[in-house]
């Protein structure tokens, strides 16, 4: 069977004008310019509104726990390197319960792109405050509004170690379809964060607000990796600089610690190996 | 006892413990010890007390070795090797009568007088010739272990062989040299300190078709033996031992162990890596337990296949961290939110921690959701000596998981589908034809999420229905003893040892009892406790917790007659069992 659009599965049911929808499309047409097989591709999620991803995009799905994307994605990477492991959090996900995952896949450099939807608002459960609420939001579990500054989570993974920091705006699907081409190609820990409106819990950052608060780099062949103009991007607080901040080319994970990445773990013929097991025996002896 | 020769000669089981502090090398001296007489053929077992500390507490080492196959410690120590006066101090009082201290030179006054009775003390020196002839304090050891080869009659070319073991391929010929130099130092030192009728000679047997290693090592040999090719953890004691063995030696089976940031993430990746085919596992202690709980749950709603292995300590909270207990079974019988498939084993012997983990492995992939070894740190850590492992049997089983052949050919593919035993067949992401969503939410046979209650309750009748077509590859309890006795015991792990000792001695003496060692502690075996049950007068549930884990378990799943006296036989100290503490009960209750 031949698709017109292999990515695409059931219609979503985000909330109409949701951030999710440009990111989905987004998603497909990055795969489609890869010409990626849904079969060798895993989207992994954790619960919030993105959690559904899976449901609308065509391909290997895990809907695991909240928080845990990072620790199940890395264990798919991990014993088969050949599939392209996506993991998709929320900004509650990512930088709130799952933040101590995520610093850490982050400097482990292991070849998953970690995408956060970043809507600055615990939506699905009803609008409190999320750790990237602009200082001030007033939610149902903030009242008298956040007293606490916003988390910044693309400057803790920049210093953990990721090798591909970049942030995208769900208002700009071609640019960020860019972000997601060159993050499914590279080769280490890569993560986008992605400014989201949500339509229903956040009527501060709409997409009007963004329009007027983002500045967009070129996507160029360049391989931005001067840390130094990283952290000068990610210092910016006028405006959120959008487009691929850092990217460095290293050694990932797997390609360090799997005794050969080309013979997946997954894929290994399993038999008792009485031999070989008899021998290590003899240490006890 | 000194110089009775004739009585020495019949010495057929011996415990000697090694004080010092932590850092002095007590466990290296204990360990070559334990090995050695080993290949002298005898039946050794250890001991640790160890603080949790680097450097400076006091820690000891008992080795017990015997004629007879024996698993545990008891409680006489006959030889006494102080490296310092505190351990002399704390140790001397509990030495049997005609008991043998060897203790570093200076400190040999310290000896209480009221001891000097019946214990024949000697001052030893130790550090003072280490230094002097080798260079380094650390010598003492191999100057100590020299001594003791003296005094037991042991043969140096064992030590020679276990020395070269350790250290020809790491460090050296040099350093072999200078140990086995330092060990001879030792034993022509001994001459010359202990008298020949001072010496406790040991009878020297074949060591044939047997191993001396800890349960954590056994699991760590049985997850390779299973296939278990991932293994994420985090640092905790007493399991770190089972992927510490493994880092070193899982790459040759092109597997990969890995030290991640906590133990939400080592359940989790585990899951993660078993989702995506390999066989997979994580071990842990009680409060890394705690933190897996969340994923235990996701193993059960993913129906992914997935080994766990909790090797427990003294709790709560921080607890006793390198002492032993039984306080965490129903941490893994009853943990976790909602309901879900589980199996729990629990080894009582090193030989069952390794096949119990193979076993483990073929469950998990049959059952498609998690297994738990659940051990103690007795078990885990202390090294026994036991019959070679046997390696006939093995199987390595991946259960309904369809092969990339299988997958195409089918029209349709449901990851959950609604099946007569409740297993539905499973395919790992990167086949083709087989794509779909493994969803932690409730979900219908496809795993698109439900909230249709009729789906909610056949999804939860199908996992549930799993645990009866996993039923017959569950192992059975342990049944020793005389099938007529009266008095029972049912326990459970590491007190295997020391109640199999205790009903020795009461055979001995002519009193029945039988003992019912519970192998799967989930899904609870009823029927074999309930036959066990019947006939019987007295019953001892045993067992290393305070409120008594096994006991409620029991009385949840079994209906115990009102005639039946139940009595929990409880440790919750920080130590196991010794046989004596077992014995005592059973002979008064026996007798009354």
């Amino acid at each position: 069977m031949k698709r017109s659009d292999p990515y695409s599965l059931h219609p979503p049911t985000w909330c109409p004008g949701c951030g999710l929808y440009g990111i989905l499309e987004a998603l497909k047409r990055a795969a489609s310019s890869l010409a990626l097989d849904p079969a060798q591709m895993v989207i992994v999620t954790g619960i919030g509104c993105h959690g559904r991803f899976p449901n609308y995009f065509r391909a290997y799905g895990f809907h695991g726990l909240h928080g845990r994307v990072m620790p199940v994605a890395s264990g798919i990477k991990l014993v088969n390197p050949s599939l392209k492991v996506i993991g998709i959090s929320g900004d509650g996900d990512a930088y709130s319960i799952g933040l101590n995952h995520l610093l850490h896949a982050a400097r482990r450099n292991i070849g998953v792109l970690a995408v956060v939807v970043n809507n600055r608002v615990f939506a699905l459960t009803q609008g409190q405050a999320s750790p990237t609420s602009p200082q001030g939001f007033v939610s149902i579990s903030t009242p008298f509004g956040t007293v606490e500054p916003p988390l910044e989570g693309l400057e803790l993974a920049l210093s953990a170690g990721a090798t591909f920091v970049a942030r995208g705006f769900s208002g700009e699907v071609n640019h960020l379809a860019g972000l997601f081409r060159r993050g499914l190609a590279h080769r280490g820990f890569g993560i986008i964060d992605i400014l989201s409106p949500c339509v229903t819990h956040n009527k501060i950052n709409t997409y009007d607000w963004y329009k007027k608060h983002i500045k967009l780099l070129p996507l160029t062949d360049e391989l931005p990796q001067d840390r130094k103009q990283a952290w000068e991007w990610l210092a910016e607080r006028e405006k959120f600089v959008l487009g691929i901040l850092y990217q460095e080319e290293r050694a990932s994970l797997e390609e360090l610690v799997l005794p050969d990445p080309s013979r997946p773990v997954a894929h290994l013929e399993l038999k008792p190996e009485a031999e070989r097991i008899k021998e290590l025996m003899e240490i006890f002896r | 006892m000194a110089g009775r020769e004739e009585e020495k000669k019949l010495v057929r089981d011996i415990s000697i413990l090694v004080g010092g502090k932590a850092g002095d090398g007590v466990l290296f001296t204990g360990n070559v010890l334990a090995r050695w007489l080993k290949r002298q053929g005898w039946w050794a077992v250890t001991y640790r007390d160890f603080p949790s500390n680097i450097r400076g507490e006091a820690t000891q080492y008992t080795i017990r070795a015997s004629l007879d196959p024996i698993e545990n410690r008891n409680n006489t120590v006959d030889v006494l090797l102080a490296f310092d006066c505190e351990a002399i101090e704390k140790h001397s009082l509990r030495l049997s009568d005609g008991g043998l201290v060897l203790c570093d030179g200076a400190d040999a006054a310290h000896l209480p007088a009221s001891a000097g009775n019946y214990l024949t003390s000697f001052a030893f020196p130790l550090r003072q010739p280490a230094r002097q002839h080798f260079g380094r304090d650390i010598f003492k050891n191999m100057i100590a272990l020299g001594a003791l080869g003296y005094l037991f009659g042991l043969e140096l070319s064992h030590l020679e062989g276990i020395i070269r073991e350790l250290y020809e391929k790491r460090k050296g010929e040099e350093v072999v040299r200078l140990n086995l130099k330092a060990a001879s130092f030792g034993f022509d030192q001994a001459k010359e300190i202990i008298p020949a009728g001072e010496r406790w000679p040991l009878l020297s047997l074949p060591d044939e078709g047997r191993l001396l290693l800890s349960g954590d090592e056994a699991i760590a040999l049985g997850a390779l033996a299973a296939g278990c090719r991932f293994f994420a953890a985090y640092p905790i004691c007493p399991a770190s031992e089972i992927w510490q063995w493994l880092a070193p030696r899982i790459k040759s089976f092109g597997g990969v162990v890995i030290q991640v940031e906590d133990e939400l993430a080592a359940l989790n990746m585990a899951i993660g890596a078993s989702y995506a085919g390999a066989k997979a596992m994580t071990s842990t202690s009680g409060p890394g337990a705690s933190l897996m709980m969340e994923a235990f749950s996701l193993a059960g709603m993913t129906e992914t296949p997935v080994v766990i292995a909790h090797v427990q300590r003294v709790g709560p909270a921080t607890g006793l961290p390198t002492k032993t207990q039984q306080g965490d079974i129903f941490q893994w019988v009853f943990g976790s939110h909602g309901e879900f498939p589980r199996v729990v084993l629990a080894p009582g012997s090193v030989e069952e921690c390794f096949t119990f983990t193979i076993a483990a492995f073929n469950l998990a992939e049959k059952l498609q959701g998690p297994v738990v070894i659940l051990t103690d740190l007795d078990m885990g850590q202390n090294l026994r000596t036991t019959p070679l492992l046997e390696a006939n049997s093995w199987r390595v089983e991946r259960g309904k998981l369809l092969s990339a052949e299988e997958v195409s050919n089918l029209k349709e593919y449901k990851r959950f589908a609604f099946t007569e035993d409740g297993i539905s067949p499973r395919v790992i992401p990167g086949t083709p034809n087989g794509l779909h969503l493994v969803e932690s939410v409730e979900h219908d046979e496809f795993g698109w999420r439900s909230e249709d209650p009729r789906v909610r309750a056949a999804m939860m009748e199908k996992r549930m229905r799993k645990i009866k077509a996993i039923a017959p590859d569950l192992i059975p309890p342990g049944l020793y003893g005389e099938a007529e006795a009266s008095v029972g015991l049912i326990s459970l792990g590491s007190t295997r040892g020391p109640i199999l000792e205790a009903m020795k001695r009461l055979h001995q003496e002519g009193i029945k009892t039988k003992f019912l060692q519970v192998r799967t502690l989930w899904p609870f075996p009823s029927a074999e406790v309930k036959e066990f049950l019947a006939g019987l007068k007295h019953l001892f549930v045993v067992e290393n917790n305070y409120s008594g884990q096994l006991l409620t378990l029991l009385r949840s799943q079994v209906e115990v007659e009102p005639g039946l006296k139940v009595e929990g036989l409880r440790k919750y100290t920080p130590d196991n069992f010794v046989p004596e503490e077992i014995y005592q009960p059973l002979k008064e209750a026996a007798e009354r």
